[in-house]
């Protein structure tokens, strides 16, 4: 882990709105981080170190289980080092790295020169997820038990998904005895042959759209096979109504969760007319039905949390007609904020609820972080609620600048990072210079 | 001069249409010369056409402008330049207009951010094909006698609408001219929200007949798509959304953008003369872009024309 900024031994965080739905923490009080932990929450606490977070709010760190660093292969369009200070300038702690880079994370010596990089690159805790099979093409299973052995913390089939389900049942049944969880996605490539979702807005612009069925089908066979095999499975992206409804139905009846992004909260496909490749993403924007029924089964806990899938693509990958542009966003940088402007502010969804879902809830599937409660790792995230900015190209710190809400006012921005006490983002230096 | 892209139809409103329109009478009736001497029109083709680029050629040349071509063969498009760096050169050569056909739907509008060079767009994707609907519409109404006869005729847009940009660019220009349409379709060859439009559905030219069509525009069934997963087979689809003579019996007319195949979207034995707008619009085409390019570089503006 990257120790650039101060590393305090004992620190005091004064006067932040403590919220932590997962030790009912609400209301201003002291922290005290001591040893990379946390040592204590109360009041009038002091230390050799303190910082004053008067007017500011802190969460448990986010956990981001679904970015792409792009690493190795497309270091020109993000690497470990600017992936994870992206992440770190949203809020996150944690991310999990997906598999589908070139090559592919399908070989243990390929996770285990990721994890070396990430102990000397990242700002966050950076976990490695490998390929579900080899080369992701839906052929071969890879060596899951050696994958494990050499530091992978799971296995997914993200970016193509499975094509043959039997294929798809055996590496759950494989994943399973190696104990290890397998983030699906879920798309049916018979149906998915268009590039945006295929409604009003596809049909008028004379967009080849896919159909709302490609994700149901195969998030409802993955279920099944979820169910069946008892594996860990988590469903990833989620961004229909009726695939929210389906992880609903299976929440008794399989060992399984799900996330859905904030652009499936914020953002519909009514976006796809202006046919600028910057908004093709997989899976692709939907009606407003779909974003409502995603936010209603976020609010419910019928989808456990939220993941960016911040997929960072470079300019000539993206300034092209949008059936020829590469599909994915940003999402580090801007996912608390979109979602704590349009959803907490919009009175949709509690700020609670939100927290619990970037933080509490993915930390708790991750097995680090995500709770403030005494002798956590001290991963926090502090934010001002009141700062309102505009997402700008030149001020993101990812190294491409594919973000849908590029130009767009946000409210709440993340103003510190804290990694096991180690301040890795520090937007305002001279305001939270560590006194002693 | 004030220049202007045509990229689409969908906002372009009917005294738009007419201007354009009295254009390109005006071009037919050999009233304005050489309105684009010493303007230099480029045409970029990243997508393979005999028509259209022809079509736009001669609308160039008859207007005086010197005219370049790139098309696949031999050129950067071959090589694979892209779109942007294609359009940004011939801007910095001094294009006073780029007309682009290209495989992707809103090629012309990205292309259009990148040059101040006016863009026409002639055909991009599934998406639009103004120029396409506008001598179409210019050669309706010299069939019926006027840019204010097109009100409330009844027109029946039939067969591939999904993958159609000129039905694209038809719906919204017909509409804004005042016709009544309807969509005549297999599902398979539909858009999902086909709705969208406010337009009915209907299942057979048969239907659109009993519905009161007095035109039947027929699109063209790409080769690619006659057989198998869309419609079953050329048969069944000619029965259902292809011209027979029984169809022409009182007096409609047909169109269709080109070329048209024979035994598909119009019977074999159907005699097209009198019946057919067919040649009118491939004649009305160079004169329709000769107003459109003569507007787009604003070499004649709107109150002289």
């Amino acid at each position: 882990m990257i120790q650039a900024l101060d590393t305090p031994a004992d620190l005091v965080i004064r006067q932040a709105h403590v919220l932590d739905p997962a030790s009912d923490l609400d209301g201003v009080a002291d922290v005290r981080v001591s040893s990379g932990r946390i040592s204590e929450v109360g009041q009038n606490l002091r230390g050799l170190r303190e910082l004053d977070a008067d007017g500011l709010h802190l969460f448990p760190g986010f956990v981001d289980v679904h970015a792409h660093w792009r690493t190795p292969g497309r270091e020109d369009e993000e690497d470990i080092e600017s992936g994870s200070a992206a992440a770190a300038a949203g809020g996150f702690t944690g991310a999990v790295m997906m598999p589908n880079t070139d090559p592919v994370v399908d070989r243990p010596v390929v996770v285990s020169g990721l994890v070396r990089r990430v102990e000397r690159e990242s700002r966050v805790r950076a976990r490695v997820s490998a390929a579900l099979h080899m080369g992701l093409a839906g052929e071969r299973l890879t060596e899951m038990r050696l994958l494990k052995e050499a530091g992978a913390f799971c296995v997914s089939d993200d970016g193509p998904g499975t094509r043959p389900a039997g294929l798809l049942r055996n590496a759950l049944l494989y994943a399973r005895s190696a104990n290890l969880p397998v983030i699906l996605h879920c798309e049916d490539h018979a149906l998915s042959t268009g590039v945006v979702h295929d409604g009003v807005a596809a049909s008028l612009a004379g967009l080849p759209g896919s159909p709302a069925s490609a994700e149901d089908t195969a998030t409802a066979t993955a279920l099944i096979l979820a169910a069946e095999t008892g594996a860990k499975v988590h469903i990833t992206h989620v961004s229909t109504a009726l695939s929210a409804a389906l992880v609903g139905f299976f929440g008794e009846r399989a060992y399984v969760t799900a996330d859905t992004t904030p652009h499936h909260l914020t953002l519909t496909d009514d976006l796809v007319s202006t046919l600028d490749g910057l908004y093709r993403v997989n899976p692709p924007l939907r009606p407003d039905h779909d974003r409502a029924g995603v936010e209603m089964a976020l609010r419910d806990g019928v989808l456990d949390f939220v993941a960016t899938d911040h997929a960072p693509h470079a300019s000539e990958e993206k300034e092209l007609p949008l059936e020829e542009a590469a599909p994915g966003f940003l999402g580090h940088e801007t996912a608390f904020a979109a979602l704590y402007t349009d959803l907490v502010l919009g009175g949709r969804l509690p700020l609670a609820r939100l927290v619990e879902a970037m933080g509490c809830a993915p930390g708790r599937w991750a097995g680090e972080g995500g709770s403030l409660q005494v002798g956590a790792v001290a991963d926090l995230t502090l934010v001002d609620l009141s700062e309102s900015w505009t997402v700008q190209r030149d001020t993101l710190i990812s190294r491409s600048s594919n973000s849908p809400y590029l130009g767009r006012m946000l409210t709440g921005r993340v103003v510190a990072t804290m990694v096991g006490g180690n301040l890795v983002h520090d937007r305002t230096g001279a305001k939270f210079g560590l006194r002693t | 001069m004030e220049t202007r892209s045509f990229l689409t139809l969908e906002d372009t409103s009917r005294e738009e249409l007419r201007e354009i329109l009295d254009l390109a009478g005006a071009f037919a009736n050999g009233r304005v010369s050489d309105p684009l001497a010493d303007k230099t029109v480029c045409l970029a083709f990243f997508e393979a056409s005999t028509r259209t680029a022809v079509s736009f050629e001669l609308a160039a040349r008859r207007s005086g402008a010197h005219v370049i071509s790139l098309s696949e063969k031999g050129s950067a498009i071959a090589k694979g330049e892209s779109l942007i760096d294609t359009v940004v050169t011939l801007d910095r050569l001094g294009a006073d207009a780029i007309v682009l056909r290209h495989p992707a739907a809103g090629a012309a509008a990205l292309a259009s951010r990148h040059t101040s060079a006016p863009i026409i767009n002639a055909g991009d994707g599934r998406g639009q094909h103004p120029t396409q609907a506008l001598l179409d519409l210019c050669a309706l109404q010299r069939s019926l006698g006027g840019f204010d006869e097109l009100s409330r005729r009844r027109v029946a847009i039939i067969g591939d609408i999904l993958h159609s940009r000129v039905a694209r660019s038809v719906i919204p220009g017909f509409v804004q001219a005042g016709i009544d349409l309807a969509l005549v379709a297999p599902g398979t060859l539909l858009p999902p929200d086909a709705g969208a439009w406010g337009l009915p559905v209907l299942s057979s030219v048969d239907e659109a007949v009993g519905w009161g069509a007095e035109v039947l525009y027929m699109l063209r069934l790409q080769r690619e798509r006659m057989a198998g997963a869309l419609i079953p087979s050329v048969a069944e689809y000619s029965r259902f959304y292809g011209v027979a003579r029984r169809h022409l019996q009182n007096g409609a007319l047909v169109m269709h953008p080109g070329p048209v195949n024979r035994g598909v979207e119009i019977s074999g034995d159907v005699v097209l003369d009198s019946s057919s707008l067919i040649p009118d619009q491939v004649a009305a085409g160079v004169c329709v872009r000769s107003a459109v390019l003569t507007l787009s570089t604003g070499a004649i503006s709107k109150a002289a024309a």
